[in-house]
């Protein structure tokens, strides 16, 4: 889906390679054991962390087994079985893929509306069932996927406000993977998460969204008065600038929140997403290279 | 319960640091540690938590009147600043907005765009909070308070994040060496403040 959240691979222990690796296979297998074969393809990094993250708080011991699958199918793998953490992590995906895909029918391009039209029936089915499970979640999710609507209707200037609804959407998903002394902390954690994707998103979107006129809360704040679909460079560097700040502010406030977490299992792992991971990502987006990076990415993996 | 100047032995018009240093003499004279296995443990606990509770008490209202007296210009506004202040420490955001919206533009002070930033960053709108520190700052320069809420985000903004163990993949905006200015500026911060961060500078 966004596909934001992600380890900072250079930096990683193998070991801590190949655990993160088998959540992600034990996540995609779980979507395919529970809702299908179609979505298993919908699966993103976002959802492996919080994997890692609902197994890392409830200390749920690590139990990988080898086994095929059928992105790889030369090659056994290890992938995570049987655990709570899993579960939840898949719902939620099935819960805003859905809605991600309703979200595209509404697009302009008629390339996203064609593949949203085509894949939406295989997600009709999931997202009842996962709805089922997760009552009041998908409620909070299509409440704020309304408000996100109402705010791109009104085109609304404040980054703040357009963030919200993604970052209420994470809060709500990271929030209930704690308990009372931490559920706060957590909560915060996710809001922040969420408006980091957000700000990533809007930023990775600028130029397309200026093209076609699309709204862009960041087109916004610096309004140039001629209506060119092009953005220039002086203006450019101004929006260039202003990302950067409110990433920052973002991840050095979720590293405050991080910390009182005080998470003990898969530091080491999560460390690298929080510290790495997420800069590394945002440093990619502003040279605008990210989008064109996760296509190199994606046929590395298909060439392995 | 007995007059708590009388309790520390300070006038009641002595300042804070008078009254600190007062707590200080006496916590030594009559800490329990000191009276370990003594028949006078229980009188020393007694005495101590008397100290305690007068301390507490004549601290709370020294800080209360300096709002009192902050706020004697800004009633100006009908606000009272120090109930934003509660609202804002009880987590209750919407109420301690509603209250600083009613501030008309014009009579919007240092105080009011401190605790509207608060607001903001309680909220998460990071942005929003940024800007009404730095207006707060810019209007009150000398208050330690604004000034620290602000560097915390000027810090943030140059990339740093707490707890960060892999050292510096730096991102800032000046990129590695702002690492180094931001430790001397924290260092002569520290040493302001009475601290130090680089004890051999």
């Amino acid at each position: 889906m966004f596909g934001y959240i992600r380890a900072f691979k250079p930096y990683m222990r193998m070991c801590e390679y190949d655990t993160y690796n088998a959540v992600y296979c034990g996540l995609c297998k779980e979507i395919g054991r529970k809702y299908g074969f179609v979505p298993r393809f919908s699966l993103s990094f976002d959802f492996t962390f919080l994997a890692l993250m609902d197994m890392s708080l409830n200390k749920t011991d690590l139990c990988a087994k080898k086994q095929r699958c059928i992105a790889h199918p030369l090659k056994k793998r290890f992938c995570v079985c049987c655990s709570n953490g899993l579960e939840y992590s898949a719902s939620s995906a099935m819960l805003l893929v859905y809605h991600k895909l309703k979200d595209d029918l509404q697009d302009k391009s008629i390339k996203s509306k064609l593949r949203s039209v085509l894949l939406l029936p295989f997600f009709k089915c999931p997202y009842k069932k996962a709805r089922a499970n997760y009552a009041e979640l998908a409620k909070s999710i299509e409440e704020q996927m309304a408000s996100q609507r109402a705010i791109e209707q009104e085109k609304c200037a404040s980054i703040d406000k357009a963030c919200e609804p993604t970052a209420l959407i994470m809060q709500e998903i990271f929030g209930a993977l704690g308990n009372a002394g931490n559920k706060q902390n957590l909560m915060r954690f996710g809001y922040l998460l969420g408006r980091f994707i957000y700000i990533c998103d809007a930023f990775d979107d600028i130029r397309d969204d200026c093209k076609k006129g699309n709204y862009n809360p960041l087109l916004l704040i610096f309004d140039s008065d001629d209506n060119n679909k092009v953005i220039d460079d002086e203006r450019f560097a101004k929006i260039k600038d202003y990302v950067s700040d409110s990433i920052n502010f973002t991840l050095g406030e979720l590293a405050e929140s991080y910390v009182k977490l005080e998470v003990e299992n898969y530091k080491p792992i999560i460390d690298n997403i929080i510290y790495l991971g997420l800069k590394n990502v945002s440093d990619m987006v502003l040279k605008e290279k990210f989008k064109r990076k996760l296509r190199e990415v994606k046929d590395d993996e298909r060439s392995v | 319960m007995n007059d708590p100047y009388k309790v520390l032995g300070v006038s009641p018009n002595a300042t804070e640091e008078e009254v600190k240093a007062a707590y200080k003499e006496l916590v030594k004279k009559y800490h329990p540690d000191q009276f370990e296995d003594s028949p006078l443990k229980a009188e020393a606990e007694e005495k101590m938590s008397e100290i305690n509770n007068a301390y507490d008490e004549i601290i709370n209202s020294m800080r209360s009147n300096s709002y009192s007296y902050a706020n004697a210009d800004e009633n100006s506004s009908g606000v009272n600043y120090y109930e934003v202040r509660r609202h804002i420490q009880a987590g209750d955001i919407t109420t301690a907005d509603n209250i600083l919206d009613s501030v008309p533009q014009n009579v919007r002070n240092a105080e009011w765009y401190f605790l509207k930033g608060s607001v903001c960053y309680t909220r998460g709108w990071l942005n929003e909070a940024y800007q009404h520190f730095s207006t707060a700052v810019s209007m009150a320069p000398a208050n330690a308070e604004y000034r620290s809420a602000l560097n915390q985000m000027d810090q943030q903004r140059n990339g740093y994040m707490r707890g960060n163990p892999m050292g510096s993949y730096a991102n800032g905006r000046n990129g590695q060496l702002d690492c180094c200015t931001t430790l001397c500026c924290a260092d002569c911060c520290c040493e302001m403040m009475g601290g130090d961060l680089i004890p051999c500078c």
